[in-house]
């Protein structure tokens, strides 16, 4: 169960004190290790005296921390005129001045550093909450389990037990490119953890001797969809097109009555059953050794009602196509670039996966430097060896919608559109490294 | 209608009836003064209460109505059910039972269908002592199967009184089979019945949602305690009860309209080579070859609106309203045309 920790503080940073020795209790109330509950702390402490700096001097800062049993987690939520967090972009390097001191930015870009990831959620007018996580350590999954001999006949259903969770996880992270696993594959006790905390729902297929024979998981993603990986099938090829179909039959029983519009993946296994999803479009997938294609699947739970999206001048025709082929009924609405921005400085969260090659933005805030700022990710993630970047853009806000152009303009491609993945539909960015 | 660019919409997605309700209530409908707007509905439905209760011979306080079937299904688990408790229903059923019952943070137990049927079996070993309702959607929703009386009568032997059971029939009008159990002769002899019905079906009155619980005093007295006065709207309590007064040659219409509609798709699906389940009830399942939300998207767009039913647990198969020849028609050709394309 969660432990949920609250506290209202003026923007003061004399109350750090206070936020730091919750976050240190929370960690250690989760067993992290020294070097997780050190960082939670400092991330912790560095935003929060970054925000006392920017926060409206007549309104407070309300501090929710979480512990759940793979990580620790701490909100803020705030109000500010003209924030400019600039500082957090993972483009961003730490300068010093004349003096050779670090310049007031470097509490920002630590806390931005020394959290696993973050992102900041604009909840209208001056209203902003900053949200931050540090995982757990986990061990890396020992040897592959070991070959056994299968019998029929094959079941599938929910599954919580987390030995059972980390066996078929190992298996599939053993068996399957890294591509199509989630991170947490490499860890198995952590995804048994992500499990238990509700991150992950999934379903297990078993032989008649109660034998992990195939793995399905999902994830939330926003609040109308659900991501899943797999299917992961360990059983003999002949029997996988069996085990990958009543694994699907499983996963779609245990969220057909979810409140959620669609199913989607990214990273579906080539041993997805035909006719159970439709193809939104594909990614390419860079690595070392050359590139290929990925297909993107999806399928609706209900029936489609329609939405409305914006989309900059420079999307619309591209979003117009995708909606035709798939026979979605959207009211497009034009999203004009803004003619100036107060705010000099825009901000991306970056999410990270080294397995995958893979860095995922996301634009927070607009700003003057827009341009130079995706240059920037751009260069600083390609010399950290990514070569996979996309970029999500939730197409509900308009003011993201806008930066269509600007974001083409840098070398991302618009490669498809995930249905009511994010608030609204969510448009798929791609760098083309060749672009 | 607009963002699908259509100018017509076949609604062949929630078994509405295409004859619309009986003549006797659409007298009602069409001479409801404006000025009673203004004035509040009978808070217990007073009058609709009365008239059911001569329709079926029983008392008008064993009769407790709502704003449609959900209101009444929700009224029963607040009055049975507390945390800790459970409720026993099909997996691949009329949804509704399963989400109230969720929410309400009461466990649904779901028992596998077999052969497209409950399975009393299934249901009774779902069982436990923390059950305290089982719900039957009989005839089913969506496969149109139906328990016949002999089997419904040696599975209320078996649940012996444990649990309350709901017999929800919502398409008994459909039916026109001397083996189908009548609800309200069973609780009669078994006084842990209670039956739903509805107005939404065979009356056509689904724009204006009354349904309705019967069951023992005792019984009803308990949901009573549980459930909003004023929930149903006057205009709507006036035309059920025209309805009902008025109801046996628009049964036998309507019948002849399902029928003919569901020889003309059962023929439809078998020239395509698609699997069908049909029953009792206006409506028909079919196993399609592409995702059943592709399909809906893609028949909207020719003006025909289908059930998708993954949400029913059953992935790529489509429920279709048996209605008027044309809209059959429509259909039939849209689909068609659709899946020559694929």
């Amino acid at each position: 169960m969660d432990t949920v920790l609250s506290l209202a503080t003026p923007p003061d940073s004399a109350f750090a004190r206070i936020l730091t020795t919750a976050a240190e209790a929370l960690a250690q109330s989760r067993g992290l290790g020294p070097r997780e509950s050190m960082r939670f702390q400092l991330a912790v402490e560095e935003f929060f005296t970054h925000l006392c700096q920017v926060t409206d001097a007549d309104s407070g800062i309300r501090a929710e921390f979480t512990a759940k049993s793979h990580q620790v987690c701490v909100s803020f939520r705030f109000q500010a005129s003209d924030l400019c967090l600039g500082a957090l972009n993972a483009s961003c390097a730490c300068t010093l001045d004349g003096d050779g001191e670090a310049s007031e930015d470097l509490g920002l870009i630590l806390a931005g550093r020394v959290a696993d990831r973050f992102r900041l959620i604009h909840e209208g007018g001056d209203s902003f909450m900053l949200y931050a996580e540090v995982d757990k350590a986990y061990p890396a999954a020992k040897a592959a389990p070991s070959a056994i001999t299968f019998k029929h006949p094959y079941h599938a259903a929910p599954e919580q037990d987390p030995d059972r969770l980390m066996h078929a996880a190992a298996w599939a992270a053993a068996r399957y490119p890294a591509w199509h696993c989630p991170a947490s594959f490499q860890t198995p006790s952590k995804f048994a953890d992500m499990v238990k905390a509700g991150q992950f729902s999934c379903v297990l297929a078993q032989d008649a001797a109660s034998h992990p024979a195939g793995l399905l998981c999902w994830a939330r993603s926003g609040e109308k969809g659900l991501s899943f990986s797999g299917p992961f099938v360990f059983a003999p090829q002949s029997d996988v097109p069996e085990v990958a179909r009543i694994l699907t039959d499983a996963f779609l029983a245990s969220v057909a009555r979810e409140k959620v519009e669609i199913v989607f993946s990214e990273r579906a296994t080539l041993d997805t059953p035909a006719g159970y999803f439709e193809a939104l479009g594909s990614l390419t997938r860079y690595a070392p050794e050359g590139e290929s294609d990925q297909p993107v699947l999806y399928r609706h739970l209900r029936e489609d009602l329609g939405e409305t999206v914006w989309a900059d001048p420079a999307l619309e025709e591209f979003l117009r196509a995708v909606y035709d082929r798939l026979a979605m009924c959207r009211d497009v609405l034009p999203a004009h670039p803004p003619g100036s921005l107060e705010r000099k400085r825009s901000l991306f969260s970056t999410t990270m996966d080294k397995e995958k090659s893979l860095a995922v933005l996301r634009p927070l805030l607009d700003g003057q430097d827009m341009a130079a700022n995706l240059a920037g990710h751009v260069r600083v993630l390609t010399e950290k060896g990514f070569l996979n970047l996309m970029l999500y853009m939730d197409l509900s806000h308009s003011w993201e919608a806008a930066l269509a152009g600007r974001i083409m303009a840098a070398g991302f491609k618009p490669r498809l559109v995930l249905p009511f993945a994010g608030r609204s539909d969510v448009a798929v960015f791609q760098y083309a490294p060749n672009c | 209608m607009r963002q699908y660019g259509v100018d017509r919409l076949y609604r062949l997605n929630n078994n509405e009836n295409a004859l619309g309700p009986p003549p006797a209530a659409r007298e009602v409908l069409a001479a409801f003064p404006p000025e009673r707007g203004a004035v509040y509905p009978s808070g217990d439905c007073f009058t609709l209460r009365q008239a059911l209760g001569e329709k079926f011979s029983k008392d008008h306080e064993r009769f407790l109505v709502g704003n449609g079937s959900c209101e009444v299904i929700t009224s029963v688990i607040k009055a049975f059910c507390q945390p800790g408790d459970n409720i026993v229903t099909a997996d691949k059923t009329f949804a509704v039972y399963e989400w109230v019952a969720a929410f309400s943070g009461i466990e649904p137990r779901l028992a596998p269908l077999r052969d497209y049927a409950l399975d009393p079996e299934a249901m009774l070993a779902a069982m436990n002592d923390k059950t305290k309702i089982i719900f039957l959607c009989n005839p089913n929703n969506p496969t149109g199967t139906w328990w016949s009386k002999a089997t419904l009568e040696r599975f209320l032997r078996a649940v012996d009184g444990r649990a309350v059971v709901v017999l929800d029939e919502a398409y008994i009008e459909f039916v026109d089979s001397p083996d189908f159990p009548d609800g309200m002769e069973v609780m009669e002899r078994h006084p842990n019945v209670l039956v739903f019905r509805t107005f939404s079906k065979m009356y056509g009155l689904a724009a204006l949602r009354v349904g309705y619980v019967c069951g023992g005093f005792e019984a009803v007295d308990f949901v009573k305690r549980t459930h909003l006065v004023y929930s149903v709207n006057s205009l709507g309590q006036l035309a059920a009860k025209a309805a009902l007064e008025d109801d046996g040659e628009h049964i036998a219409a309507t019948r002849r309209m399902v029928a003919q509609a569901g020889e003309f798709l059962r023929s439809t699906f078998d020239s395509l080579g698609l699997e069908h389940v049909s029953g009792a009830g206006n409506f028909i399942m079919a196993r399609v070859p592409v995702p059943d939300t592709l399909l809906y998207r893609l028949l909207i767009r020719q003006g025909v609106m289908i059930r998708t039913m993954t949400g029913f647990r059953f992935p790529n198969w489509i429920r279709v309203t048996l209605a008027l020849e044309p809209a059959m028609e429509a259909f039939a050709k849209a689909l068609r045309q659709t899946l020559d394309k694929r």
